[in-house]
């Protein structure tokens, strides 16, 4: 006989505090710390994510030049971006065309030691911050 | 109560297996004619979500946001989830989502700037990816 397990529905869970047993946080440190989108994208060839959360597609604008958009926008462009790659790249420049963050999406390019974009393989952002 | 699309899109994630999609869009920006052509590539793990449905929300709340100003509350994040789109409608929202209207509602030139495209053709060769611009001669039927 076989038999299936319904899947239970998304729900909430409303708690001030979380705790293992040993040590307590309060839940705003979980909610406020975790990554609010992350990706891993392969810039040459055929440019592509890997794996990824919360960013619906990517822009290849050129050559070391992609933007990221966000599924889930953030609250405002006030957020965190840590983005790295490849170990022969010195520099990362996080900003649109005007040197802002924007709340929709981030531009992320990356450079030689030459300061020249090129493309690279291994693209890898992560965002913190607060949602919409 | 409806959940967070942040929260949706993690508990997406956790069940449905990412799907690669075949389909780029090419597009130039008017406002930039010297610029490269663009090319979106959609998220695996968007396109998964889409297709399978309940998760993603209506397109006309991300493009009523795009006029509400920063810090303030935002229709998209807890909008009705919408229903299972076919690829074809998905990258349709990706591009009213993802690119900017003055590519693909307001522009009145006569130059096609916009193309759905397979991904093979794609060129792979990046040498001169800075050169890139849209093909712009119609293959007619015979």
């Amino acid at each position: 006989m076989v038999s299936f397990i319904r899947r239970p529905s998304m729900s909430t869970l409303n708690v001030s505090n979380i705790s293992d047993g040993t040590d307590t946080v309060a839940t705003g440190y979980v909610v406020n710390g975790s990554a609010k989108a992350w990706g891993n994208l392969n810039g040459s060839g055929t440019p592509a994510f890997r794996d990824s959360f919360n960013y619906s597609s990517v822009v290849d604008n050129g050559t070391g030049d992609f933007t990221h958009n966000f599924t889930s926008n953030m609250a405002n462009a006030n957020y965190s971006l840590t983005a790295t790659g490849t170990s022969s790249y010195a520099f990362w420049s996080v900003a649109d065309n005007t040197g802002n963050t924007l709340a929709g999406s981030i531009k992320i390019r990356a450079y030689t030691s030459n300061v020249a974009l090129a493309d690279s393989q291994l693209i890898f952002s992560t965002i913190h911050g607060d949602l919409a | 109560m409806i959940a967070h699309l942040w929260d949706r899109l993690a508990e997406a994630k956790s069940r449905l297996a990412p799907v690669q999609s075949k389909y780029r869009v090419l597009f130039e920006n008017p406002a930039d004619p010297d610029a490269p052509a663009a090319v979106l590539v959609p998220d695996p793990n968007w396109m998964a979500a889409a297709l399978a449905g309940g998760v993603l929300p209506p397109i006309d709340t991300y493009q009523r946001d795009r006029t509400v100003a920063d810090g303030q509350p935002k229709e998209h994040p807890y909008a009705e989830p919408i229903g299972p789109m076919t690829e074809e409608e998905a990258v349709e929202y990706l591009v009213m989502k993802d690119i900017d209207p003055q590519v693909w509602r307001d522009y009145e030139g006569n130059r096609c700037i916009m193309k759905i495209v397979p991904v093979e053709l794609i060129p792979t060769d990046r040498s001169f990816r800075n050169a890139w611009k849209i093909n712009q001669e119609m293959e007619m039927a015979a």
